[in-house]
């Protein structure tokens, strides 16, 4: 009935395999090993895996199907209103209109196109509606189809084609939203589960290096966000380009992913239950992601930005996505002092969480 | 084994749970540790076990100071039974013994199945996983993670507590067997029956204070009122006479015709408990 018989020969016991594997030469690495197995084990019961694959086919179809599609807009259309005939050298792609009233009812029809007064002989650009911060692209674009030789004449930096440019962007974001959104939910969903459970007050009491728990723990997210980054970037930006991008952006998505999963560790020690971890996550979404999206993204300039740590990681990572890695050695300097800070403090945070009343 | 000498705890400045407790626990003894909640117990237990640093007093265990003792060594030698079963409830419990006893060096380890059938664990679910088991199930688990490093020290918490009652009497024998192995045994109980079967010596906590240590058997005697309940048939009637015990040495000390039965006086541990600590033990 049993799968022992406490000495006979057909005697099977289950920790025979521990036994013969268990070394005491280098105790911290093979508790590192066993934790990080569970770890695995735990994550995997838990569907992490399946989601961080479920989310990359999700992206891969969007940016396929989705982002690039939706991106190949026609560029503005520019109107020029030029009664004296100034703009002599003005590009093909303009259209030229006779009165100042059609320059009008041609932005009104067509509401994010440019206008052009240069009725006073200067060029004046007109917009149906837009704003002073961030329509200067707009403007830049219809001023440089006036003089295609001055300095108005719009430049091709780089190799990339037009989609892969887009490829690359929306990977790069995905990539940063996957490991700052849901690679913080997936380490608080699984340390949760191991508070509710209790097992982290009986890690208090067991014969190991107390640290090897939440570098095991960061370990797993830090191994899973690499093999993230690795399929998103061949899946979407293609072989070729992934191998020449790989290196920078694993270095990117490796800071990304420690600040994260440490963070992470952190609020959840920190934090009663998932309720309240969930109003963090909405603090991290709202006041970290957003102002750094809207101004990598768009023409929205902060002053306090470059101030903002995760701009600076998600600037990093897209460099390293279009090929111009960072190489300011303070970068990388203050992400490593930042990395074992948090690190030293989700340690405190993890000792005073074994101590705790059941 | 175990000395403790004006053991003092705070939580925060002014929170302060013990209040300088002395105690000794000898090799090979079953010592158990009574008090109601929030008497401090768990603090106490939590220093002992290593969890809990920033204590005032001596803690020495195993002849030496707890906070200069080798962390990792001195784990090696303790096992620990929670208050609750806690196990990794998606593995089973093979799984989450193997994980648990990875820890220890392989010398010391016990079979994992051998300890599993000694606490008469269902073969059926042994690779099920722990969230369909029964919490008298999940009780032996941990009753297992606890024994599976043979430790020299443990500590229980309420070991039977979720057991029927044959669950109960298997805990309490092997809890025995082990102290017959020369193993100490540190108890944690609300349990009168548990502490008065099993220990040796017993401590009523309170407030963070002791307020008795000494054997139950003594502690009963102490603070029994000596006297025998007697009942009896007196010329075709049935009636009941209490007197002192030493009446009793002249024998038995007024008529009768046929003695029914006889019961002597003596508090129960929980009456003990309770006159020292003037609390129950909910």
């Amino acid at each position: 009935m049993w799968n022992h018989n406490g000495g006979s020969s057909n005697h099977v016991c289950i920790n025979c395999r521990l036994t013969e594997n268990s070394g005491e030469k280098r105790p911290g690495l093979r508790h590192f090993c066993f934790l990080f197995k569970k770890d695995c084990r735990v994550m995997a019961a838990g569907k992490f895996f399946l989601i961080a694959f479920g989310s990359l086919l999700l992206y891969t179809v969007f940016i396929h199907f989705g982002y690039i599609n939706f991106m190949n807009d026609e560029l503005y259309h520019v109107y020029l209103y030029d009664p004296q005939g100034t703009q002599r050298e003005a590009s093909e792609r303009i259209y030229v209109v006779a009165s100042l009233e059609e320059l009008y009812d041609a932005l009104a029809a067509d509401t994010g196109g440019v206008g052009i007064d240069a009725s006073s002989g200067t060029p004046n650009v007109v917009f149906y509606f837009g704003s002073e911060k961030v329509d200067h692209h707009r403007a830049d674009y219809a001023l440089s189809l006036l003089r295609a030789d001055t300095g108005y004449a719009a430049k091709t930096i780089g190799t990339n084609t037009r989609e892969l440019k887009q490829q690359k962007e929306m990977s790069c974001e995905l990539l940063f939203i996957e490991i700052t959104a849901v690679g913080f939910l997936g380490i608080a969903s699984v340390l949760f589960q191991e508070k509710q459970m209790g097992v982290i007050r009986v890690h208090g009491v067991l014969p190991f290096q107390k640290s090897l728990f939440v570098l095991s723990k960061i370990a797993v997210f830090l191994l899973s966000d690499l093999v993230f980054a690795v399929l998103m970037t061949v899946c979407n930006v293609g072989f070729p380009d992934t191998i020449r991008i790989l290196p920078a952006v694993l270095v990117q998505t490796a800071i990304l992913s420690l600040i994260m999963a440490l963070a992470g560790f952190g609020c959840t020690m920190l934090m009663h239950d998932l309720k309240q971890f969930s109003l963090v996550y909405l603090v991290i979404a709202v006041f970290v992601t957003a102002p750094v999206f809207l101004s990598a993204n768009t023409s929205v300039k902060m002053a306090w930005i470059d101030w903002h740590p995760f701009y600076q990681v998600y600037m990093g990572l897209k460099n390293a996505y279009f090929g111009t890695p960072v190489t300011n050695p303070i970068y990388y300097v203050c992400s490593v002092f930042g990395i074992a800070v948090l690190f030293v403090a989700v340690q405190r945070l993890f000792c005073k969480e074994m101590g705790k009343e059941g | 084994m175990m000395e403790v000498k004006n053991l003092t705890f705070s939580y925060g400045k002014d929170k302060q749970v013990l209040h300088g407790l002395n105690f000794t626990v000898e090799d090979g003894e079953i010592f158990g540790f009574l008090g109601p909640n929030g008497s401090g117990k768990s603090t106490t237990q939590k220093i002992l076990t290593g969890i809990l640093k920033g204590h005032g007093g001596k803690v020495s265990v195993f002849g030496q100071d707890i906070s200069a003792a080798h962390e990792q060594e001195f784990f090696r030698k303790i096992g620990v039974l929670f208050e609750f079963p806690y196990l990794y409830t998606n593995l089973s419990a093979v799984d989450n013994l193997k994980y648990f006893s990875s820890f220890y060096p392989a010398g010391q380890l016990r079979d994992i199945g051998e300890v599993l059938e000694k606490l008469e664990f269902k073969p059926d679910f042994l690779q099920k996983p722990v969230s369909s088991y029964s919490k008298g199930m999940r009780q032996r688990v941990s009753m297992a993670r606890a024994l599976i490093s043979s430790p020299k020290l443990l500590f229980l918490d309420e070991p039977t507590s979720g057991l029927d009652p044959s669950g109960a009497v298997l805990f309490r024998k092997i809890i025995e067997e082990e102290r017959e192995k020369g193993t100490t045994v540190f108890l944690t109980t609300h349990n009168m029956s548990d502490a008065d079967l099993l220990c040796d010596r017993v401590a009523f906590i309170t407030d963070g204070t002791i307020a008795a240590l000494d054997t139950p058997k003594r502690l009963k005697e102490q603070n029994g009122n000596h006297r025998i309940r007697i009942d009896y048939l007196y010329q075709g009637s049935r009636e009941e006479k209490s007197i002192e015990t030493r009446e009793l040495e002249a024998g038995i000390p007024f008529p009768y015709d046929e003695i029914i039965s006889i019961h002597s006086e003596e508090p129960t541990l929980e009456d003990v408990f309770i006159r020292y600590t003037g609390r129950g033990l909910a």
